[in-house]
């Protein structure tokens, strides 16, 4: 049961991300996109981080998709029913996803991870996490110390985010503003 | 209790990656291009908590890049999206393969 529901979101996140960089309409593609990402925090949801599912949806699905959408409204008239959506690479640009996505399949078939290679490992693996269910996930009340705890060193990563976010969001305002000159 | 394979998750990672990755290379328009980076950083999200679900779930590494990838896809959407307005208020197009000024 559970299991089918993961193949079903997944089968909606692949759906939909074709359907994002296909379709012609712009406008279709974000709320496409915004659908992909919706499904992805499904499968976050399914991976048990419930506090990174929430802020999928409302970074991505709430911030990221709105922003193309008022990218796409505020350059709206460039794409008219007779230009060509696509360059004329398609073909080539099919072979080369086409060859990384079976390259890597082959890669991840030929590895083997050492949680999950034999049943045993699969069982252990469910013990194992439903002790550590118990004593610590990735919910919020784990993810926030852990980013500023001094041992693990995200403490200097963390800050320098903070500010690459601070400049990013002066930088976008001065590029975007009209030129006063 | 979760008895889906890790492989699948990969499996919808790297086909989620390809998608992404025949968008940006397929598509004229700027802004097709940035979704198609948006669906590749995903696919790169959904392998990290993946990982840290089936291999370590108490180290909480995966959540914690997890985490910085979000927020670096925020910032890089924001820049991008100021970038291609600015394009587009001074050649009035978003075709990456119309605007070419630094190339000629």
């Amino acid at each position: 049961m559970t299991n089918a529901l993961f193949y079903i979101i997944a089968g909606i996140v692949l759906g939909s991300a074709l359907l994002a960089v296909t379709l012609r309409n712009l406008f279709h593609c974000a709320l496409f996109l915004a659908l992909a990402m919706f499904g992805v925090s499904g499968i976050f949801l399914y991976l048990g981080s419930e506090f990174l599912a929430a802020v999928q949806v409302l970074i991505y699905v709430g911030a990221v998709t709105i922003l193309i959408i008022f990218g796409i409204m505020l350059t709206r008239d460039v794409m008219n029913d007779h230009t060509r959506v696509m360059n004329n690479q398609v073909f080539l640009a099919l072979i080369t996803a086409l060859v990384i996505i079976f390259m890597s399949i082959a890669a991840v078939n030929k590895s083997s991870f050492p949680l999950t290679d034999h049943p045993s490992a699969v069982a252990a693996l469910s013990a194992d996490t439903a002790q550590a269910a118990n004593t610590r996930t990735a919910d919020v009340y784990a993810l926030g110390p852990e980013l500023i705890r001094p041992e693990r060193g995200f403490a200097f990563a963390f800050e320098f985010v903070s500010i690459l976010l601070l400049s990013a969001l002066v930088g976008a305002i001065v590029v975007a503003r009209k030129d006063p000159s | 209790m979760n008895s889906v394979p890790v492989v699948h998750f990969l499996y919808l990672a790297i086909i989620l990656f390809g998608i992404g990755l025949f968008g940006v290379l397929v598509r004229k328009n700027a802004i097709s291009v940035l979704m198609g980076v948006e669906l590749m950083l995903n696919s790169v999200n959904i392998n990290f908590l993946a990982f840290a679900k089936y291999w370590n779930w108490s180290s909480l590494t995966g959540p914690v890049f997890v985490v910085f990838v979000i927020t670096i896809a925020a910032a890089e959407a924001a820049v991008a999206l100021a970038i291609v307005i600015s394009i587009y208020r001074q050649w009035k197009s978003t075709n990456v393969d119309e605007v070419r000024y630094l190339k000629d």
